[in-house]
């Protein structure tokens, strides 16, 4: 017999979502986890006795508690948590800043909507029509691949528009460079602008405790450092995974959450990899300030959204960083927050994986704070200057994000080709999470909730 | 298990997956998923429960046994006779 019935390769959010499902319906499950920590992209560390979060600067697909049907109370209920006691704090307000071009955005898209009809006076009919379209369109219908920028030019012709709608929903999820799917769009369109954001109460510790318990509640089994090696083939079916340093695990059934490319090595599959490797990668800067020197009226924003010069080209750059579009993000910045003595402020910028990759090991750290300083004076074009005031900063790279995630080349969106079934060769592999197909936190749990539905409880 | 009693049963299990389902106004021959606004993946969740309680095995083919509460109960009643 084997150890467990199934055994889970990552404790991301994908990972610990199909956990609780499979552990909650009585599955022998063990989640292994290379890191000491889980989340993933998602997790969080400390420096200077403060806690600094990773990935998360706000989390999508905002809901009030009675709305069945929303993606993020689906999520509750599949994972059996209580919607009605998960306090959540929604955006104070997010901006476009578009080559000289502002557009405001809440939760309630008529915002939006007014602010186009505003600055784009020709075409807002035109967007009303979009946005009715966008809301009937069913994105989980399984079709061949359709243009985002082709649906846009066709139904608003204004390019201006069509990219400053595309700025934020690429940023925060999507795989392809230049263009995007359509169904990524539309899911993306209501997470972002019907939906909106917002972030749970206290920081990503508390949430991830929140799952956490609610897996080991149902018996579920989390090793921490644990990276797995190899995955274990034997006469056409996965035995199970062995451990670095040796120990062996067997399995009826393995769930990967890293990301085909790395589930290509560790199982030998016979697939080249290279298709499969996203090209969006990201640095970011967390700087830390008092309080009191971060009180400018830019700084009344959740999230701002930056682009200067004239088209957006969403793509790796020819440099190691890009600093001419990014996102900028103010943790505190969302409704009923305590006031902290210190305050964070995030810039996100895409960046060249290769470049860094490149770097010997004696430049990486210089030439990392040198671009750091780089995206700091971009953002400060855009809110002012704040890099006097800072008492802590510190940046991940490419590199940071495919050590601690395993997605192969640092893409956080992992790849532009995705598993939609999650199925493999074998009969008792499965891949999961970003390389799924859905993206961002939720999306990434409904992945792994997706999954164990489909081919492991039924 | 008394008639009753897997109706109870039906009910506990829906409650257990949705805290807002509102039973006040249930009409125990209407279809659940419209009443209670449930999706497939609610509905899977009934499936699996009853299995994990009661070691059932629901084939897919017999999911619409049970799209009412009479109709949940009419099927179930053979198959929990024991229990």
């Amino acid at each position: 017999m084997a150890d467990y019935q199934l055994i889970i390769i990552g404790g991301g959010l994908s990972g610990i979502a199909a956990g609780i499902r499979a552990a909650r319906f009585g599955r022998k499950t063990l989640i292994l986890e290379q890191h000491s920590l889980p989340g993933g992209l998602n997790s969080y560390y400390f420096r200077q006795g403060q806690l600094l979060e990773t990935g998360l600067h706000a989390m999508t697909n905002c809901a009030a508690p009675g709305d069945k049907r929303a993606p993020l109370n689906r999520l509750f209920r599949q994972l059996q948590l209580s919607r009605k006691q998960f306090v959540l704090h929604e955006q104070l307000g997010s901006e476009i800043r578009f080559s000289g071009r502002t557009l405001a955005f809440t939760n309630d898209c008529r915002v939006l909507e007014e602010e186009i009809a505003r600055e784009f006076p020709a075409a807002i009919d035109r967007f009303r029509l979009l946005r009715q379209e966008i809301l009937q369109y069913d994105p989980f219908q399984p079709g061949p691949w359709r243009s985002a920028r082709q649906f846009l030019a066709d139904r608003l012709g204004v390019p201006l528009l069509e990219d400053i709608l595309l700025l934020p929903l690429m940023i925060y999820g999507n795989a392809e460079e230049h263009d995007m799917d359509l169904g990524q769009f539309v899911i993306m369109f209501r997470a972002v602008f019907e939906e909106g954001f917002f972030r749970p109460s206290g920081t990503m510790r508390e949430f991830l405790e929140l799952l956490v318990n609610q897996y080991h509640g149902f018996g579920g089994v989390m090793r921490y450092h644990c990276p797995v090696e190899q995955i274990l083939v034997d006469r056409g079916r996965i035995r199970g995974v062995r451990l670095a340093g040796g120990e062996e695990l067997t399995a009826e059934a393995v769930l990967s959450t890293v990301g085909i490319p790395e589930t290509i090595r560790l199982s030998g599959w016979n697939l080249p990899p290279e298709p499969y490797c996203g090209r969006m990668s990201f640095m970011e800067t967390i700087s830390l300030l008092p309080s009191a020197s971060a009180n400018g009226k830019e700084w009344q924003h959740s999230i701002i959204f930056y682009h200067t010069g004239e088209t957006f080209r969403y793509q790796r750059p020819s440099s190691l960083l890009d600093t001419s579009w990014g996102v900028i993000c103010f943790p505190e910045n969302f409704q009923d927050q305590t006031p902290s003595e210190m305050r964070q402020v995030r810039v996100t910028n895409a960046a060249n994986y290769s470049l860094w990759k490149n770097l010997s090991s004696s430049e990486y750290l210089s030439i990392k704070k040198q671009w750091a300083a780089a995206s700091i004076r971009a953002s400060e074009e855009v809110i002012g200057t704040y890099q006097h005031a800072v008492v802590y900063q510190d940046s991940f790279s490419p590199l940071t994000i495919e050590r601690y995630t395993r997605k192969a080349q640092g893409a956080i969106y992992g790849s532009p080709l995705k598993f939609k079934d999650g199925a493999t060769p074998w009969s008792n592999l499965f891949i999961a999470g970003t390389d799924q197909g859905f993206l961002g936190i939720v999306g990434a749990m409904l992945s792994g909730i997706t999954v164990v539905n489909r081919h492991l409880l039924q | 298990m008394t008639r009753e009693e897997i109706k109870d049963v039906i009910l506990e299990i829906i409650a257990d997956i949705d805290e807002e389902a509102d039973f006040d106004h249930l009409d125990a021959d209407a279809p659940l998923r419209d009443q209670l606004d449930l999706d497939s993946m609610d509905f899977l969740d009934i499936v699996m429960e009853l299995r994990k309680r009661y070691k059932l095995q629901i084939p897919e083919e017999e999911y619409p046994e049970l799209a009412t509460l009479t109709s949940c109960v009419q099927y179930l009643e053979p198959k929990l006779k024991d229990v």
